[in-house]
């Protein structure tokens, strides 16, 4: 899915970017940036809190043979940041189908951290600079 | 009543003339520090963000290969200028920071556990600020991790000795012309910029400045004798946000902890037998 040279490309970048990546309220390292996934499923809760919102998604891997529909956590911004890129308290649902782009946790645990959503009625929300940019479609 | 003699009824009026003068004296000594209008000096009450220079408009955006750093608001100056005998265990512990990046299991910091960066990180302004000026006290509110610090415009920084160490310190500070001349002393020894150490008599200058009618800049240099074989400086400049309201951050519900076994930052789970499953 990734070229060698893109990956080469995004680790000079990641290493250029760790003190100010450490500067957010944690470091993302512990998310795999190189191999995003795509995941649809149904939300099961949607939780606006601070330090992160959190999606609570029962999904499959879009791109996977294997459509096992799996209990994923899903890390996002803060509310703060999501405010200022348009986000709102109370768009996303319990119940709502969705569409994201995540960069996994490296451990295998079901745990990721959102790049894109795209909503039910067909609206995509980033989830701000600190977690970086959808590097797949 | 009609016993009362004439001297206890002009002490009672005394008295009574007393009560009714201290407090507008306590209202007017308050006044002078939070509540009376600026005038004749900079203001820099407002909304704040940090500035960042334009970038090249075909550069690729942050956080994208190719980008380089900037995934948001970095670290000013060089590296600090420890003494020789704690510069190594410095670099050892930045080494092991780096590492544990690249194996994908990065320690968990300060900011992680939700505790506040305090002084002076805290005025990288990682997220918006908010600045409220009066002719006695510069209040600053961060909006990360709700971070608060007072400056006392005409009153000199507490003596070291005195000062209880906190997050935020004890900060005084005079007026140089346009400039706002700022020191801060008593930072608890645990609160670090870039993971340095420093001593329990560190101190803080700031130069605060309008650079014109939108941004202002802050020039920091940290003084420790103890731990420093020259003052750490640097400058960070911000802009203004107009019509921004700041947003409340209370950390509510925290999942990043730090795991027992290798200090690691890890991520807990609403579920937690889904994160002892260990698959997806």
């Amino acid at each position: 899915m990734t070229s060698p040279s893109l990956t080469r490309w995004f680790v000079v970048g990641l290493a250029l970017g760790a003190a100010s990546a450490a500067h957010a309220h944690h470091s993302f390292a512990m998310f795999d940036n190189e191999h995003q996934i795509k995941l649809k499923g149904t939300v099961s809760d949607f939780q606006w809190t601070n330090p992160h919102v959190y999606i609570e998604l029962d999904a499959t891997n879009v791109y996977s043979e294997d459509k096992t529909v799996k209990g994923w956590t899903i890390e996002c911004a803060n509310p703060g940041i999501l405010n200022r890129l348009g986000w709102k308290f109370n768009m996303v649902k319990a119940g709502d189908e969705i569409t994201i782009i995540v960069a996994p946790l490296r451990s295998g645990e079901p745990g990721a951290l959102l790049k894109q959503i795209t909503l039910p009625d067909g609206r995509v929300f980033a989830n701000g600079g600190p977690a970086g940019p959808a590097l797949i479609q | 009543m009609e016993t009362t003699k004439p001297i206890v009824r002009a002490y009672g009026a005394a008295l009574l003339a007393l009560c009714a003068v201290l407090p507008a004296l306590a209202q007017r000594s308050d006044a002078s520090r939070s509540s009376e209008a600026v005038v004749g000096v900079p203001d820099f009450s407002g909304t704040w963000e940090r500035y960042t220079p334009p970038r090249d408009p075909n550069a690729p955006p942050r956080g994208t290969p190719g980008a380089g750093g900037g995934l948001g608001p970095t670290f000013g100056g060089a590296p600090p200028p420890l003494k020789p005998e704690f510069a190594a265990a410095y670099e050892a512990d930045v080494k092991m920071r780096q590492e544990a990046e690249r194996r994908g299991e990065p320690i968990a910091s300060a900011n992680a556990q939700c505790l506040p960066e305090g002084m002076p990180a805290m005025m990288i302004a990682l997220f918006p600020m908010e600045v409220l000026q009066t002719r006695g006290q510069l209040t600053i509110v961060q909006e990360a991790f709700s971070q608060i610090r007072r400056i006392y415009i005409g009153e000199d920084a507490p003596v070291i000795e005195d000062a209880e160490p906190t997050f935020f310190g004890h900060s005084g500070a005079k007026w140089e012309g346009d400039t706002l001349v700022v020191e801060t002393v008593g930072i608890k020894e645990n609160v670090r910029y870039r993971n340095a150490p420093h001593s329990a008599n560190m101190r803080i200058h700031e130069r605060l400045k309008l650079l014109d009618a939108n941004r202002f800049e802050n020039q920091i240099t940290v003084v420790d004798p103890e731990y420093l074989t020259s003052p750490l400086v640097w400058t960070w400049t911000y802009q203004r946000k107009p019509g921004y309201k700041m947003y409340e951050y209370v950390c509510e519900d925290n999942r990043e902890f730090v795991d027992p076994n290798t200090g690691a930052q890890r991520m807990r789970f609403r579920d937690a037998e889904r994160s002892a499953g260990g698959e997806r």
